[in-house]
């Protein structure tokens, strides 16, 4: 899957996004830590509960994408427009993020609901590696606009194990920035992060463009040619 | 009144355990009891905040399982995908191998889920057991038991089916279905639970040394000596005996002005001293106060049970073997025709589908939480029983004195002499009145201010009060001026003209004024309404009830109050009098009376509903079965929209609860249904009850009145604060010198 890397580059300056929610989650992970507590490896922890939902997620994507492909006339279709589709999402998402585009009702996914905080707290300060697992598990559920967009991209696999993959291979890109971000506070300036942020969104633009070449291309498979066009050569961000 | 109150409260929510099926009588059980699974959870989670830490309890452990659950889910995915897709790798030798290897994944994931969460739910259906109670709980546990038992049997023997994820999946969304319900239940309390906030957790209480110390609130007792400090609640009630200051008492009273309070004076635990610093001695100590009285009220109506609330029982207590008894017919029907494994998920599709959580929930939440909502706007029911028969009203009586009138009268016509100076003669009687706080001079004062257009500061020389005639006074060039009675006059020998007529008219009271033994002018008084009544009484007209005044005054007197409020009256009503009109009209329907609960009890007892005015403090009067804690008529048309409003939402629920029951036990027994759905749809069903009841707490206020009416004796809406978060109760600032 060439996308992999892509994704895995895509959900590591994608991150950057993520911050402004999940962060202060990270960020009392470490405060309400007890003295001598490996604070790195808790970090790692409530990660790794992320990527596993993430992955979770992906799987039954993955799966739901097969069911509604095998379940259509044509398998190949079905799975075409579904990744046009996620491409389209992802593409629409980059460009509201990279500024290009208006921000719409995007907004109201900005701010965790606030019965969450409560409990979701109680995790976070627990001792223990089971309740940091357990955070990181039910953070992976927060709503969040860039994880459903590759949600999208995971269905449009087409397989259970390929979604997961996708998912994991995003959720393990998010994992350096959260963890720097829990252990180290904000270590990036506001123009840092700008323009980290512009960097991120055009790489989401660029993964949404190659999702929507992939997905042009099984739609009307091309007979003559021996190797499939290069998806890159095709789909060059708008600039 | 229907007093059969549950004994029994979940030690959670506070709220009563549901009556259930039981074999037997119920042995005397001091333990800890919890009105559902969910309550016993959270519970067992505050208990562990409390004592190590947080989440060490059940919180972490649905979390946990949870995680198992997903792992589960994977597994069980990764089974699935081979029917759902074909791919030429699932017939490769590895793939067989993995995917016996995925069947025993799933088996040891599925084990934590079964310990975590099966484990509190034995517990609360082990406790129901030893009451010799049967519980849709352990027919779910049973349920659960067998799906896992026939998939481990499938592992083992290599073939068959594996439904893991069926016993995870039910046992999760059947324990998050509870503790959000828990959750819920609790949240009723919500507003009984900012009022007890209210009350300090320490006082200063006086040493027999003469030393103030701090001490727990509910060691003060009954003699005690405190002090108070200004801007403090009074934690228990007492006697000022030292001191003096402004009260604020809004909590008890409804009454948005402060009152003035000095030695003797009593005061009310949760109002607020404003200013002074007091020493008080303690009327009534902890738990037996003014706001612990209304507590204990409101806690008391949630125990009496209305109409719906019966019927609900009496069909929860039949639900659980005829759920049985569907169940296991239905298991065996499906099991005969697809193989066991469908009948034993039929067996538990049928009992999650029909469990009577949302059925039991559906009246006691909402008319708790209606309850708790009208308490906190000062309006107290007797019971939710009351609650009901509000929502059926069809006709509402009211007393006229103090009811519909402030029971204050107001100075309104000035008679003189022809030949009198009527300026002259009203600048003296305020001069006169301006020395007494009596209510009728304080009355003329008022009428003088507002006839002559100006703020009368008189500095009364020597005013002589002489308690139940009036008063005297020596004004320089006039003598000694007296302003009384009628028959006050004649007893200092003054002459009363004939050109001032005696009562006339729907006059309640009239007060003569005169000098220089001549009586030279006559005060007339009249009723006088309440600001609001125009505005409650239309709004009673909205709500389709029909209008009737009772009262004991003669008919020329209420006629004036007749016209202005259009109201058919009742006039020369003797108290027995006033019942057998409230008995005839009961017969077309629902009578609530409405008065002020002090001279019409025997009216107020007789009358399907007896609301009582401005109980303030005094919530124990029994005649009535709604007291408004403050005097603001428009709490009555209020408190029938939030009882209708209840009533509908109740009937919204029970009709969801028996809809949604009857079709899934249908879709159910038929084998139509998975469980784990049927487990997500019990959970959605028990949270949409829950919610929909919830909303009651958002029944919005009254729209307060125009400037322009609501100057004068008009009182706010008693306003307790909203429910905090979790704020700290409020404490003292620092310990006593």
């Amino acid at each position: 899957m060439i996308e992999l890397p892509l994704i895995l580059v895509g959900g590591l300056l994608g991150s950057a996004h993520c911050i402004g929610m999940c962060g202060p989650l990270a960020v009392s992970l470490s405060a309400g830590a007890t003295a001598g507590t490996n604070h790195l490896a808790r970090q790692l922890v409530f990660s790794l509960g992320r990527v596993f939902t993430y992955g979770f997620c992906g799987a039954v994507a993955g799966l739901g994408g097969a069911w509604i492909s095998s379940d259509s006339r044509s398998f190949v279709l079905s799975q075409a427009w579904l990744a046009i589709l996620a491409g389209a999402v992802l593409l629409l998402m980059g460009l509201v993020t990279a500024g290009v585009l208006p921000r719409p009702a995007v907004k109201r996914l900005g701010g965790l609901p606030c019965g969450t905080a409560g409990w979701l707290k109680t995790f976070l300060t627990a001792p223990g590696w089971s309740a940091v697992l357990v955070a990181g598990v039910f953070t992976g559920f927060i709503p969040c606009g860039l994880v459903y967009a590759f949600l999208l991209k995971a269905g449009s696999s087409g397989s259970m194990w390929q979604g997961l993959l996708t998912m994991v291979a995003f959720g393990l890109g998010t994992i350096p920035l959260m963890v720097a971000v829990g252990y180290g506070g904000q270590f990036l300036s506001i123009v840092g992060r700008s323009r980290l942020f512009r960097v991120a969104a055009w790489c989401i633009v660029l993964t949404g463009a190659i999702s929507i070449a992939r997905g042009y291309a099984q739609l009307d498979p091309p007979t003559d040619m021996a190797t499939a066009p290069c998806p890159l050569c095709e789909a060059q961000p708008l600039e | 009144m229907n007093q059969d109150a549950s004994e029994r409260y979940c030690a959670f929510c506070g709220l009563p355990v549901p009556a259930s099926f039981a074999l037997g009588v119920d042995s005397p059980a001091d333990e800890i009891e919890y009105c559902c699974s969910g309550c016993r959870t959270v519970a067992s989670v505050t208990e562990a905040e409390r004592e190590q830490g947080a989440a060490a309890g059940g919180l972490l452990r649905l979390g946990l399982a949870v995680f198992f659950t997903m792992n589960v889910m994977v597994f069980t995915m990764a089974l699935w995908s081979q029917d759902v897709y074909t791919d030429p790798s699932f017939s490769t030798p590895l793939a067989v191998i993995l995917r016996s290897v995925f069947r025993w994944a799933a088996l040891v994931f599925a084990l934590p889920v079964l310990y975590l969460l099966g484990r509190p739910i034995a517990a609360g259906v082990w406790q129901a057991l030893r009451r010799r109670a049967i519980t849709t709980d352990l027919l779910i546990l049973l349920g659960v038991s067998a799906a896992y038992a026939y998939s481990v049997v499938s592992v083992l023997r290599g073939s068959g089916h594996v439904y893991f994820e069926v016993s995870s999946m039910v046992l999760v969304f059947v324990s998050l279905g509870r503790w959000l319900e828990a959750k819920g239940k609790r949240r009723t309390g919500e507003s009984l639970d900012a009022l007890a906030r209210l009350l300090p957790e320490t006082v200063r209480r006086q040493t027999p040394q003469g030393e103030f110390l701090e001490t727990p609130r509910g060691e003060v007792r009954t003699g005690d000596v405190v002090r108070v400090l200004p801007g403090e609640r009074f934690a228990v009630d007492g006697r000022i005996s030292a001191g003096r200051a402004t009260v604020d008492q809004q909590i008890v009273t409804g009454e948005s002005q402060t009152v003035a309070k000095s030695v003797g004076d009593l005061v009310f635990s949760g109002t607020l001293n404003v200013d002074g610093d007091l020493r008080i001695e303690v009327t009534a100590a902890d738990g037996s106060e003014t706001v612990s009285r209304i507590l204990n009220m409101v806690r008391a109506a949630r125990g009496a049970k209305g109409r719906h609330e019966r019927l609900a029982d009496r069909i929860a207590v039949w639900f659980i073997p005829a759920v049985c008894t569907i169940a296991i017919v239905a298991g065996w029907r499906q099991g005969q025709l697809a193989g066991w494994d469908q009948g034993i998920l039929t067996a538990l599709a049928v009992v999650l589908i029909a469990c009577p959580c949302a059925l039991g929930l559906a009246t006691p939440l909402a008319v708790w939480t209606a309850l708790g909502r009208a308490a906190r706007s000062g309006v107290l029911f007797r019971s939710g029983l009351v609650l009901e028969r509000l929502a059926y009203l069809r006709h509402a009586c009211f007393d006229k004195t103090g009811t519909l009138t402030t029971g204050v009268p107001a100075a309104s016509e000035l008679l003189t002499a022809g030949h009198e100076d009527r300026q002259r003669v009203l600048q003296v009687a305020a001069d006169v009145a301006g020395g007494s706080t009596h209510h009728l001079s304080q009355a003329i004062v008022r009428y003088a201010e507002q006839t002559l257009n100006e703020r009368i500061d008189s500095e009364p020389a020597s005013v002589e009060t002489l308690p139940g005639r009036g008063l005297a006074s020596e004004l320089p060039g006039l003598g000694r001026v007296v302003l009384g009675s009628r028959w006050f006059m004649k007893e200092t020998g003054l002459e009363w003209p004939d050109t001032i007529p005696d009562k006339v008219g729907e006059a309640r009271q009239q007060v003569g004024i005169g000098w220089d033994g001549i009586v030279r002018g006559v005060f007339q008084f009249h009723e006088q309404l309440r600001p609001e009544t125009t505005v409650a009484l239309a709004a009673c007209r909205q709500l389709g009830l029909e209008l009737r005044m009772l009262t004991g005054d003669e008919s020329s007197r209420a006629s004036a109050i007749v016209e202005q409020l259009d109201i058919s009256a009742d006039s020369n009503q003797l108290p027995e009098e006033k019942a057998a009109t409230l008995q005839s009209l009961a017969q077309e329907g629902g009578v609530a009376m409405v008065g002020d609960g002090l001279n019409d009890a025997p009216a107020l007892a007789t009358a399907d509903v007896g609301v009582a005015l401005g109980c303030g403090a005094d919530i124990s009067r029994d005649a009535a079965g709604v007291c408004l804690l403050g005097d603001d008529l428009r709490r009555f048309p209020w408190s029938v929209g939030l009882a209708r409003q209840t009533i509908r939402v109740v009937k919204q629920n029970l009709f969801w609860a028996f809809a949604y029951n009857g079709a899934g036990i249908a879709l159910a027994a038929t084998g139509r249904l998975n469980p784990i759905w049927a487990a997500l749809a019990m959970a959605a069903s028990s949270i949409l009850v829950v919610v929909n009841s919830l909303r009651l707490g958002q029944f919005p206020e009254p729209t307060p009145l125009s400037d322009e009416a609501s100057s004068g004796t008009m009182t706010d809406a008693v306003s307790w604060p909203r429910p905090a978060a979790d704020g700290p109760p409020p404490r003292l600032a620092s310990t006593s010198p």
